[in-house]
């Protein structure tokens, strides 16, 4: 620890502080430009100049690079300092008056009447400033180097290598958030395709998923990470005080030996952009359910507040029913769930929105459940409008200046009998609930049965609704089939009961159709030995025969069938049975 | 059997320009012609320092001197002084204003005065071959550094001697070579800084054609001391004659055993390569060079960490400049008593100096530090040509500042040379050496001292530094970049005659700024040309401003130029050659009347001045 | 109606396996789907079970058709069962061409649990098939006189 004194106040601080950050933890302020806590500091801007003491005159020097030594004595607002500070950012205003940044610099430091003009004057608000921390972020955090910058003197400007686009380039946007004047900017789309003004999700590659996110703890994710691309930054491990983020950390394979599994691995939705009647993913303000869901939850981005994109409460809104389901170009099924949260989306825009107008698009109103039909009834009072039809299409209306933005609805009302079009400013589709897009790997797995839906197959739909055709296998909530939040609890309640009961009976039982050897009439031929599927078959080297392991076998029967011998039975399908059977079936 | 006569012909840039090499083709035909070949050699040695004179040729072992000297002139030299004897006067120098020619070199005053330490083989050795060097006890300083001597007792000699870093900053050499021996960090590697930006200046090239060998053999006594095992000769790529020598040189010696592994069968390795430089005068400064070597842009970076701890690849790096490398040999053969014999107390030994501008005498000069500007300007330089009155001495090339002639009003206190600090009175008093020209508000620099006459106007002077400096501007930090730029378009305001007295000091002000927060050397010192030209010339400035006039008839927008109607009918008779040269008919008149120029046309070009034969044109 | 008595009614006997075809045919019953009724129906744990000698025993005891279904491959319950039963039969439809049956009366099916459409589909297709094939008549006595030949092949 070495002692520097600044502005007459002593402190200690380890060797090789930069002066700059001495005066921060003495909380003495020293403007800076070129200078961000990211970068190693550059020293270009020279705004941040400081007297060192230096016999009896002061030494100026940048606080942002020089390290302070023992004894140091420094000050931050002699004259002098004050006059160059002064004339650089006259310097700078010469060149770019009009750039706020640096418009706030003159202010602090009492330079209101600029008096020089350069010749190569820039007056755009948003002009490179030249305090080159793009270039400095892109090469020393990022790790990309994609752009840097071209010619010298007055001439200098940063560039891409012969001012084509960057191949290496990541698109991870930390130079244009760096840029203290705007002259970079990240446009367009985020990384899953959405327009970046109106995320409805994470907008950093770490992020809590939501504020109600439990565990409420930050993940990344390694699609965005710039430390993924580049094997750089690690910004934020760099700030993590305990050290809790570490970017080595790996999926692990664990294996645990269980006797029963439960999967509820539950769904995933329709993805409604391939049904381009509705115009998801290609108008504007066309959302489904789930991005609803995050826009009316308080948490999100707009506070729970129902906004258009251009920030302006809608005057109408068109919520669609059965997008994907009850479609013979998508599911034949009903998804269940659409109906009441889609009355639930009405009661909350008309809540949120009093002005605004609500229109349902129904086939039928599915409120099956305990008090849903009151909650039904309820909303029709609120003044929802409910329309009983399929919606043909929604497409962009503008006739006029007036009308642009705004979206029509094209349905059949089927209770009136005609076609009709209703202009919303918003459109709620109700899309699909789906089987998961692994569900079939998921099945080939754990030998599970899947209905022609696409869901895991019960054992028996009316009573049998948790468990499998396998022993030990149980499904539960939406992986089985669409369902709402009272019947998933319901029927995972039940599974987990059943699969506690099996492991609080001690014992587990057999079933009694499985195989045995008749040791008499077994030569130790082992033609049955390799068939069995769960090696069940044990060869007895000392009594020359093969045996059955009772728990090992699952009774299908193949050994029963390949013995030369005869000599295994099959219990409850003997060929004494069995043939028993044939003569009474083909009797008459 | 050894030769009788050795013929030097001088083949520095400067000769070998005007036709020297041709010259000594001619010798070595007239000799072969004459028989003469086992008796004279011609040897093509490097710059010897009087370019305004050549081709020179000096005949050893008198020490004859010709200059100016042309193919057809060969025989006859021969002839009259090889065979019968008899040294040729009109191929002599004659000193102007005078009659006599002066045979022997060493009795010329361009010569007489100066003192040869770093030069001390010029002219006389063929730097393409190592023997020579090797006969004039080259390396024999290496080899008892590296045999007789430790690490420690030659920094100390060094040291001891005094010898201050003569690229410009004058930082005492023994001190940085300590500093790199003691820091951490493996390998070491030393640099040596040719990239000699200052226009004008060639001392560095002159070394690097003339004497190659003693740059490496300093490099070498350097390494040894501390612990260097690579070095990095870096060469401005405008100088191809000096990047041809110095590799020739250096191939030469590692045949000779001199670079390589186990140097004289030690434990000590060492080897040089030559990086060319790409064409920006900033790669001078060292932070940049090593940027350069690297091969990143050559932009410098703050310091601290100075070269000595962090320099190239990370590693602890001197840089030296090419003088200061040659002057280490004979430091090391001769003991550093009898260097710090000669020069001033704070600054010991010789300087080499590029003498140009408004003299007799242009050339490369090596002088003892604490000579005044009077010896250098008139004993050694001949003084003023053209019956011109002196005006001022530029020193220290675009980073410098100007010494006014004649009393300097505000009588700074300098430094004498002596220990002492001391008002003075007349420029010409000053004696040169480091703290005395940065009193006075100029610089050593790298050796380039420009002279000027009453026909220099100050204002262009600053004017034409400052360009060079803000086009050379790496563009990195904002007082530089944005200030120079903006005090060059203010002085070019001021020479066309659009200037206002705030300007001046706008130009103070911000040439202060800059001065004091600027990242670099380049812009740390790119307004000394004009900060000193306002604190001793502001005259000239003030004239430019409200008198529309510039004193010396530079500037161009402000001359008036009128045609003498006198002169132009009874001299000229009214010729009429200006009338048709002009290039804007802005001339008016008839044969044998006197001719005029109308002002509103007039776009001040001059041409009418240059084709009167009659000086009838008078500039205002 | 007269059609009716004359109408031959092929007998078909079925190999189910318990886990995809049983249950595919049990879930073409609670879907009210209209399968004919023909084919009648044992139950064995895997295709697997199914031993040769049955179908042979099937068809001497009258089938005029014998359906031997399990799960698609890849998707048997036991693993690998439903491969020995492609196996068996594969082999037995050689053996029936030997002994003069027409190997059309044998068919192998893959029916999963969620297969009711299909099972009826088969049931009912396997139905027709047969019955255009016409009646076997391989009974041992004096209406299937073939019988005999057939139980010196079979072991029990």
């Amino acid at each position: 620890m070495i002692r520097v004194t600044i502005d007459g106040v002593t402190t200690q601080v380890p060797e090789r502080t930069t002066i700059l950050r001495a005066a921060k933890f003495l909380e003495i302020k020293i403007p800076t430009l070129c200078y961000h806590p990211l970068l190693k500091p550059f020293g270009a801007c020279r705004i941040c100049v400081v007297g060192v003491k230096k016999g009896l005159g002061l030494e100026m020097v940048t606080a942002c690079n020089t390290p302070c030594e023992d004894g140091m004595e420094v000050v931050t607002q002699a004259p002098e300092l004050l006059r160059a500070r002064r004339l650089v950012v006259e310097l700078m205003l010469a060149r770019w008056p009009n750039v706020a940044v640096i418009q706030r610099l003159a202010a602090e430091l009492g330079l209101d009447r600029p008096r020089f003009t350069s010749p190569v004057r820039d007056e755009r608000p948003d002009a490179c400033i030249l305090c080159l921390r793009c270039v400095r972020i892109c090469e020393e955090v990022v790790g990309a180097s994609a752009i840097g910058y071209e010619d010298r003197g007055i001439h200098r400007r940063v560039a891409t290598p012969f001012n084509q686009e960057s191949e290496a380039c990541i698109g991870c946007g930390a130079c244009a958030h760096v840029c203290p004047s705007g002259h970079i900017r990240f446009e367009g789309e985020d990384y899953r395709g959405r327009p970046a003004e109106f995320l409805l999700g994470p907008n950093t590659a770490i992020y809590v998923p939501t504020a109600q996110a439990v565990p409420k703890v930050p993940r990344i994710d390694p699609e965005s990470c710039i430390h993924f691309k580049t094997g750089a930054c690690e910004s934020c491990a760099a700030v993590c005080e305990p050290g809790a983020i570490n970017h080595k950390m790996r999926d692990e394979e664990i294996e645990l030996e269980v006797g029963q599994v439960l999967i509820a691995t539950g769904y995933d939705l329709f993805d409604a952009a391939p049904a381009a009647q509705y115009g998801y993913g290609r108008l504007d303000n066309t959302y489904t359910a789930l991005d609803i869901e995050r826009m009316l939850n308080a948490t999100g981005p707009t506070g729970g507040r129902v906004l258009l994109k251009n920030g302006q409460p809608p005057r109408a809104v068109g919520i669609i029913h059965c997008v994907g389901s009850r479609d013979e170009n998508y599911h034949r099924y009903c998804s269940r769930v659409c109906c009441m949260y889609a009355l639930k989306f009405a009661h909350l825009i008309k809540e949120r929105c009093p002005q605004a107008e609500v229109y349902n698009f129904y086939i039928d109103m599915r409120a099956f459940g305990k008090g849903y039909e009151e909650f039904y009834s309820r909303v029709l009072h609120e003044g929802a409008n409910v329309i009983r039809g399929r919606v043909a299409e929604v497409v962009q209306a503008g006739w006029s200046k007036q009308e642009e933005g705004t979206l029509l609805i094209r349905c059949e009302d089927t209770l009136i009998g005609k076609f009709r079009e209703i202009p919303v400013d918003m459109v709620i589709l109700c899309n699909a609930i789906e089987p998961k897009r692994d569900a079939a790997h998921l099945a080939r797995i754990f030998g599970l049965s899947r209905s022609p839906d696409g869901f895991f197959l019960e054992r028996h739909p009316k009573l049998d609704p948790v468990a499998t055709t396998t022993d030990g296998l149980f499904i539960a909530g939406c992986a089985q089939g669409p369902k709402d939040i009272p019947d998933s609890v319901a029927q995972a309640s039940a599974a987990a009961a059943r699969m506690l009961a099996t492991i609080s009976k001690g014992v587990v039982e057999i079933d009694p159709i499985r195989a045995e050897v008749d040791e008499a009439l077994c030569s130790g031929c082992r033609t049955c030995v390799p068939l069995c599927p769960y090696n069940a078959i044990e060869y007895l080297e000392a009594k020359k025969i093969s045996q059955v392991n009772s728990t090992l076998c699952k009774g299908c029967g193949t050994c029963v069938a390949a013995c030369p011998s005869g000599a295994i039975s099959g219990y409850g399908f003997t060929d004494a049975q069995v043939n028993a059977e044939l003569e009474g079936i083909l009797a008459l | 059997m050894p030769y009788r006569v050795h013929l030097m012909v001088c083949a520095g840039t400067g000769c070998v320009s005007n036709g020297s090499l041709g010259v000594r083709d001619a010798l070595e035909k007239e000799i072969h012609r004459r028989g003469l070949g086992g008796e004279v050699q011609v040897v093509t040695t490097g710059c010897n320092g009087f370019c305004g004179a050549g081709p020179l040729l000096v005949v050893q072992p008198d020490g004859i001197f010709y200059q100016q000297l042309t193919p057809k002139e060969i025989p006859l030299l021969v002839e009259e002084h090889l065979i019968k004897g008899r040294p040729v006067p009109k191929l002599m120098y004659v000193p102007p204003e005078e009659k006599v020619p002066i045979p022997k070199m060493s009795e010329i005053p361009f010569f007489k005065g100066q003192r040869l330490v770093a030069l001390r083989n010029r002219g006389l050795i063929d730097p393409e071959k190592i023997e020579d060097y090797i006969a004039r006890d080259g390396y024999t300083a290496f080899a008892k550094a590296l045999t007789q001597m430790t690490p420690e007792q030659i920094i100390a000699e060094i040291k001891a001697a005094g010898l201050r870093g003569r690229g410009g900053a004058g930082f005492a050499t023994g001190v940085k070579w300590e500093k790199v021996r003691q820091a951490v960090g493996e390998p070491k590697y030393i640099i040596c800084n040719g990239d000699e930006g200052d226009p004008g200046a060639f001392m560095d090239r002159s070394i690097f054609e003339s004497d190659p060998h003693s740059v490496i053999e300093g490099m070498l006594i350097g390494a040894r001391a501390m612990g260097a095992r690579w070095g990095v000769v870096y060469v401005r790529n405008e100088y191809p004659l000096a990047l041809q020598r110095i590799q020739i040189a250096i191939e030469k010696a590692r045949e000779y055993g001199l670079l390589g592994e186990n140097i004289f069968e030690t434990d000590f390795s060492f080897d040089i390569s030559v990086t060319r430089g790409a064409g920006a005068f900033v790669c001078g400064e060292e932070t940049a060079l090593i940027a350069s070597v690297e091969g990143r842009l050559g932009d410098p970076r703050a310091r601290p960490p100075y070269p000595a701890e962090y320099g190239l690849w990370g590693k602890p790096t001197c840089i030296n400049n090419v003088e200061t490398w040659a002057n280490v040999p004979p430091i090391i053969l001769r003991g550093a008593k009898w260097y710090s014999q000669i020069g001033t107390e704070s600054s010991k030994g010789t300087k080499v100096f590029s003498l140009v501008g408004k003299i007799r005498n242009t050339g490369l000069v090596e002088v003892p530090m604490g000579i005044t500007l009077r010896e250098l300007i008139y004993d050694i330089g001949g003084g003023i040509p053209g019956g011109k009155k002196f005006k001022a001495v530029q020193t220290g090339g675009p980073s410098g500042g100007c010494i006014p002639a004649g009393p300097l009003l505000d009588q700074p206190i300098v430094y004498d040379g002596r220990g002492e600090r001391r008002p003075l009175s007349d420029a010409l008093d000053l004696p040169i050496d480091y703290e005395s020209l940065t009193d006075v508000g100029s610089m050593m620099g790298s050796g380039g001292l420009v002279v000027m006459d009453e026909d220099t106007c100050m204002v262009d002077v600053a004017r034409y530094f400052l360009a060079f400096t803000q086009d050379e501007s790496c563009g990195a930090c904002t007082p530089c970049r944005e200030g120079t730029k903006l005090m060059l378009d203010i002085l070019t305001k001021i020479v066309e005659g659009h200037g206002t007295m705030e300007d001046l000091e706008s130009l103070e002000e911000i040439g202060r700024v800059v001065k004091e927060t600027s990242l670099c050397g380049l812009g740390k010192t790119a307004p000394n040309p004009v900060l000193t030209t306002l604190r001793y010339f502001r005259d000239e400035y003030i004239a430019h401003i409200q008198a529309h006039k510039c004193p010396a008839h530079v500037c161009r927008e402000l001359n008036v130029y009128r045609i003498d109607p006198e002169i132009c009918v009874q001299r000229g008779h009214g010729c009429g050659v200006c009338r048709r040269e002009c290039p804007e008919k802005a001339i008016f008149g008839e044969k044998n009347q006197p001719h005029r120029i109308d002002q509103a046309l007039c776009k001040k070009c001059g041409v009418c001045v240059d084709v009167c034969h009659f000086h009838a044109v008078i500039v205002e | 109606m007269e059609n009716r008595h004359e109408r031959f009614e092929p007998r078909i006997v079925g190999f189910l396996c318990n886990w995809c075809s049983y249950t595919g045919a049990d879930l073409a019953g609670t879907s009210r789907m209209k399968s004919a009724p023909n084919l009648r129906i044992i139950r064995v744990m895997c295709s697997g079970r199914v031993d040769p000698n049955f179908i042979l025993r099937a068809f001497q005891l009258g089938a005029d058709g014998v359906l031997v279904a399990g799960c698609h491959p890849g998707d048997c319950h036991y693993q690998e069962g439903n491969f020995k039963a492609l196996r068996r039969v594969s082999f037995l439809r050689r053996l029936l061409r030997e002994l003069g049956v027409d190997e059309r009366r044998l068919r192998l099916e893959w029916i999963s649990a969620a297969e009711g459409e299909k099972f009826a589909k088969v049931s009912n297709e396997f139905t027709e098939q047969v019955r255009a094939l016409g009646p076997l008549r391989l009974a041992v006595g004096e209406e299937r006189p073939a019988a005999k030949e057939l139980e010196e092949v079979t072991v029990r």
